[in-house]
């Protein structure tokens, strides 16, 4: 008797369960705000040292300008290393651009870095690639590889990174080479660097300016 | 001599730590100690509907699916409640999908919850759906002026795609429960961004299903 008892006891709560998993599996997730403080933070992405062919790269130079990456301390940090990597472009050979906002003209560019006159510079916002010639540009000159760099990084390097992979051009981008006013956008654009790109697109190598042989 | 020798030491040793105290530390080394920013406010909007277009990105098996991404099948009761009212209020409705590893999928493909009625446009493309379709012709012709842009994954196609609207000067509705990944991080960080950063933030506004007024 109380084995039976239990067995349909069993049931019971097996149905129970199913039904409420059921309910549960069919139910409208949370919105995001309402899941706002259950957010997991991802595991940090590896970096990997790269060996680039200068003849078909070019390093793209994004907004480093005294308006933006001059009020921004953590862009600032960044420039002596943007220099060491500027300079090992520039003597190998690579192809360098750099992009400005609208109005920018090449002294808007943070002095350290700033462009001789003949590196090409291109305005368009946070997408290069958006009503600017830069692919024609890039294609003219046989450019496989793109290192991109620059502030901020949910803008302009996030969307010309992510555009620059679709458009089926090797993306290289050093995480010591791109900053935001908050380290929450930069964590962000890391990891989706690696993550929103379909895999069978040529993917993000992320690495640091010291991890570039050219 | 030696103390001399040691306090020439500890004076390089501390001077080396000063320099490489300043180098800015990348983002892989302070990857833990990020933290997310407080949740955007949702507002209430109401909808013109002659001057409104919906964007059902990436509606497919593909990126949507239970193993992958329930987050995404959990949303289709409230995206077909919008697809309803939107329809029915007489707006533009646009599909996309993109290019998988064994093909290209048809409209045929969008998942039956949320299907195109036969006539609606539809495109193919990755995570910016303006390259190489005629979307913005297919809104200009229409005198369309806000795009409301729901989809998967919301780090992909829903960032790339609004935020790309919001730089072609489109206005920009985003309903949070309308936009899905596969984890709660990328959803975060797409919900902060379409809030805060420069002008996509000035054109976006970030709200839910129900609060939108046709």
């Amino acid at each position: 008797m109380s084995d039976y008892r239990s067995v349909i006891s069993s049931i019971a709560l097996a149905a129970t369960l199913f039904t409420g998993g059921i309910c549960l599996s069919q139910a409208q997730a949370a919105d995001i705000i309402d899941e706002w403080a259950n957010v997991k933070m991802p595991s940090a992405p590896e970096l990997k040292a790269v060996t680039i062919d200068p003849k078909t790269t070019v390093l793209l130079m994004l907004d480093f300008l005294q308006g933006n990456c001059g009020h921004r301390p953590t862009c600032l940090a960044e420039m002596p290393a943007m220099k060491k990597l500027l300079d090992a472009a520039r003597g190998a050979g690579a192809m360098i651009i750099y992009s400005g906002f609208e109005k920018s003209t090449p002294s808007d560019v943070i002095k350290d870095i700033a462009p001789p006159a003949n590196e090409p510079m291109i305005h368009s916002n946070a997408d290069k690639f958006l009503n600017t010639d830069l692919d024609k540009m890039l294609k003219d000159k046989g450019i496989k590889t793109v290192i991109v760099v620059g502030t901020a990084a949910n803008g302009g390097v996030l969307y010309t990174a992510g555009e620059a992979a679709l458009r089926g051009y090797k993306v290289i981008v050093p995480v010591d080479g791109l900053s935001a006013d908050d380290l929450y956008a930069v964590q962000f654009t890391v990891w989706n660097l690696v993550h929103a790109t379909p895999t069978f697109v040529n993917g993000v190598t992320l690495t640091t300016s010291d991890m570039i042989k050219f | 001599m030696r103390a001399k020798c040691a306090l020439v030491f500890g004076l390089m040793a501390c001077v080396g730590f000063g320099v490489s105290s300043l180098h800015a530390a990348s983002i892989i080394d302070e990857w833990a100690n990020v933290k997310a920013p407080p949740p955007p406010e949702l507002k209430a909007v109401t909808v013109d509907p002659k001057t409104t277009a919906l964007l059902m990105l990436d509606f497919f098996k593909q990126p949507c699916n239970v193993e992958r991404n329930p987050r995404c099948v959990q949303s289709l009761v409230a995206v077909k409640k919008l697809l309803d009212e939107a329809r029915g209020a007489g707006m533009l409705v646009v599909y996309t999908v993109y290019p998988t590893a064994s093909g290209k999928p048809t409209s045929k493909d969008v998942l039956p919850e949320v299907a195109p009625n036969g006539g609606e446009p539809f495109f193919v493309g990755f995570l910016n759906k303006y390259i190489g379709t005629e979307l913005e012709k297919t809104l200009r012709d229409k005198g369309i002026q806000t795009v409301i842009a729901v989809g998967t994954f919301a780090h992909g196609a829903v960032l790339t795609t609004a935020g790309v609207s919001a730089e072609l000067g489109f206005k920009v509705i985003v309903p949070v429960d309308g936009m899905s990944s596969p984890t709660l991080y990328a959803e975060q960080y797409t919900a902060w961004h379409l809030s805060n950063v420069p002008v996509v933030s000035s054109k976006t506004t970030l709200t839910t299903i129900d609060m939108m007024k046709f």
